[in-house]
């Protein structure tokens, strides 16, 4: 019997390394960036952005400064985004692995003419999908040309488009949440917008590259709305909660120079007016602003000064933010999840409601409060002459 | 064979928090969406009454197990023909979680791995510690795994503070209503914890009073466990994502992103979940096993832990190819009468039975 056993132990030891599902990281294509295109009638093209690995060079060094580019796109066409995987798959001599993919850059066509809603079941059902990775709708030409661009200061482009998302703090755009707001009722999603420009860089060399330019403000059916621009859209972004530190500036009275003011912090809450009548709601922001710049004659080590300043920035803030807030309102697209507070504020009321919420958006009256602290005012003065 | 009390906690518990972890919070969602937390909470209690009645029961009968008193209390036919409802429901429960465990291992990781062989690992090491040690073996190996296993899963619940918002979880109550909260209870209740197995142990425990203390504990945390991860799942996902998830547990564990550094730590809870899917499976195999030779009368219960094991093997691989038999997670039949009859009319038929004779004789 222990002779038998010993030999069963022995014969399970062999396989038992797990040999037959090993992979080598040299057999990887590591998968940074996807784009969807759409490729006419229902098919979709899904682009690739592929590490190649030998190219790159460390984290510092940074660019692709040589003549050997150190990624490649590659597409396909077909039905769904398996089918055009398994076709890129074939033209690759590596097993493609997205569990590390950083963006999922859609093209504004595609976000118009096909159900976008479709592309979920993909990231949800395959465990090779982390639902970490970001989605950004690539405005103004084809998703595949984002992801074909080479980045001055980063490897690839996709990577560029990652830092930048998270150097300019806005975190709460992963496919994940994305995905969360368009399936709730109360909620629309609001995607970041990518834009290429030409800019340049240094001499005569000018060079494509693609720059954060707005928020693109969904419907229900998950197709572009409006797409805001770069002030409006991280105004609508605070207002929807998702807010990131950011920059302001305002004019002062009588154009007599601006204020400056980097806001951190940024918050919002919302309620109903008094009287519980779920048509007109109350948006208050905060955020706690520190003076940068300061082109007015005031004197901020003047209290009476940094009181007015306060209080002059928190109206036009309000101003501001109220204006973003009746463009949003118009279009009927609720980004700012005032849905699901009355879903949850007035549950039963919210079950007559939510088939046409986005009816009734339009004529719900929302005020815009602004709360914001004046934490600092620099380390000088008044204005250096 | 003796078991400690402390070691009966962690048995239980291990055993426990494995299936809860798996099957109900999906089935509480798919009912009662945002609310699947109190239909938990429900399930976890009615389960709790029904180790309190299971308790009792064993209390009532000690120095016999399930096969020995049920042949006492209903006579030799009626009680052997019951009893082999327990026997099923072992065999289902061992079943589901192995033929769950193969599955997503070849989905997440071993792509190309046969179904078999990692089947043909997980059950040789169960049917090896079972017929080396019995359940002393079984329950030493809870003993050590547990706590890992049980604190590392609590863990887990708290390593998504990023993603979660909690206002998800509102409104409490309004979206659902009681039935749909009632009906998620009742179809998750039975795959919740496993009360059914302390009939079987209540043997072999050395000092009776300390083991039912420490049955009920270890009853107690893997409910609330299940508690705090339907709420974490919700205040993740959403309730309509939530719904659909089939290993939640394990999606959440993918979310984990800590300071953007510490991310795809999902590799490392699949060989943790594996410890703990080995002693559920071999507290299973034991008692199924054991009770089967009490049964039969025949003496060699290790003999016939192999051949149980061959033959769930056989099971397992025929299941397979036939599709039907692996989804039987909504099955009319098993929750309209298989799970009540063998948690609620059996132990209460027992109880009652048992007292009605305490009562006679004294």
């Amino acid at each position: 019997m222990r002779i038998l056993l010993t030999y069963i132990f022995v014969l399970l030891l062999l396989p038992a390394a797990g040999c037959t599902d090993f992979v080598e990281p040299n057999q990887l294509a590591f998968v940074m960036g996807t784009a969807i295109d759409y490729a006419g009638d229902g098919s979709i093209e899904v682009n690739f952005q592929i590490v190649i690995p030998s190219q790159m060079s460390g984290p510092f060094k940074g660019g692709s400064s040589g003549d050997s580019d150190n990624f490649v796109v590659l597409s396909a066409v077909g039905r769904d985004i398996f089918e055009a995987s398994q076709k890129i798959q074939k033209k690759t001599s590596r097993r493609l692995m997205t569990n590390h993919r950083i963006v999922i850059a859609i093209s504004e066509e595609f976000f118009n003419k096909n159900d976008v809603s479709k592309l979920f079941d993909k990231l949800g059902r395959d465990p090779a999908n982390n639902l970490r990775d970001v989605i950004i709708l690539v405005k103004g030409s084809k998703a595949k040309d984002f992801l074909m661009l080479k980045h001055p200061m980063e490897h690839l482009s996709s990577i560029a488009a990652g830092k930048e998302l998270l150097i300019n703090d806005m975190k709460s755009f992963s496919s994940r949440e994305f995905i969360l707001d368009s399936v709730s009722e109360g909620t629309r999603p609001l995607v970041p917008v990518m834009q290429i420009e030409k800019i340049r860089l240094s001499g005569n060399k000018t060079k494509q590259i693609a720059v954060v330019s707005g928020f693109a403000v969904l419907n229900k059916k998950l197709k572009v709305q409006d797409i805001l621009d770069n002030s409006e859209g991280s105004a609508a972004a605070w207002m929807a909660g998702k807010g990131s530190a950011d920059g302001i500036t305002i004019p002062w009275k009588d154009g007599s120079g601006t204020l400056s003011f980097r806001l951190t912090h940024p918050e919002r809450r919302i309620r109903s007016v008094r009287g519980n009548d779920p048509k007109h709601l109350i948006l208050t922001v905060k955020a706690q602003a520190y003076l940068l710049e300061n082109k007015t004659p005031l004197d901020m080590y003047n209290v009476e000064d940094v009181v007015e300043v306060q209080k002059y920035m928190n109206e036009q803030i309000q101003k501001e933010l109220q204006q973003t807030m009746d463009r949003v309102r118009q279009r009927g697209s609720d980004v700012f999840g005032f849905g699901e507070y009355l879903h949850r504020k007035h549950p039963y009321w919210w079950k007559s409601q939510k088939n046409d919420w986005d009816e009734t958006f339009k004529e719900t009256d929302v005020m815009v409060k602004a709360d914001i602290l004046l934490r600092s005012v620099g380390a000088s003065g008044s204005q250096l002459k | 064979m003796k078991v400690s009390g402390y070691q009966m906690f962690w048995l239980i518990s291990v055993s426990s928090i494995i299936s809860t972890s798996y099957l109900p919070l999906k089935l509480a969602a798919e009912e009662s969406r945002q609310d699947c937390w109190i239909s938990i909470l429900l399930g976890g209690i009615i389960m709790m009454a029904v180790t309190g009645v299971m308790l009792r029961v064993c209390m009532q009968n000690q120095g016999k197990t399930l096969v020995a008193f049920m042949k006492d209390l209903m006579g030799t036919v009626l009680g052997k023909a019951l009893v082999t409802i327990y026997f099923l429901l072992w065999f289902m429960q061992m079943f589901t979680i192995a033929r769950g465990m193969t599955e997503f291992q070849n989905l997440v990781m071993l792509h190309r791995t046969p179904m078999s062989v990692i089947l043909l690992f997980m059950l040789f090491l169960v049917a090896y510690a079972v017929y080396r040690g019995g359940i002393t073996a079984v329950s030493r190996c809870a003993e050590v795994i547990g706590p890992i296993f049980v604190f590392i899963l609590f863990v887990q619940l708290f390593l998504n503070p990023q993603d979660m918002d909690f206002k998800r979880v509102l409104p409490i109550y309004a979206d659902s209503g009681w039935f749909h909260i009632v009906k998620g209870a009742f179809k998750a209740y039975s795959y919740m914890v496993d009360p059914s197995i302390i009939l079987m142990l209540f043997f072999f425990v050395e000092i009776k009073r300390t083991a039912a203390r420490a049955i009920l504990w270890g009853t107690a945390i893997p409910i609330l466990w299940g508690v705090l991860a339907a709420l974490v799942l919700i205040s993740v996902t959403g309730p309509v994502i939530g719904a659909e998830l089939i290993t939640p547990v394990y999606t959440i564990s993918k979310f984990v992103s800590i300071l953007n550094f510490v991310q795809n730590i999902d590799a490392f809870f699949i060989p943790l979940w594996l410890l703990g899917a080995f002693i559920k499976l071999a507290v299973g195999l034991f008692v199924l096993s054991y009770g089967l030779s009490e049964w039969t009368g025949f003496k060699n219960w290790k003999l016939i832990a192999c051949l149980t094991t061959f033959v769930w093997m056989a099971c397992l691989i025929y299941s397979t190819h036939n599709i039907r038999m692996s989804y039987t997670l909504k099955n009319p039949f098993l929750n309209g009468y298989f799970y009540p009859i063998a948690f609620f009319v059996l132990p209460l038929l027992m109880w009652i039975i048992g007292s009605i004779r305490q009562r006679t004789k004294a």
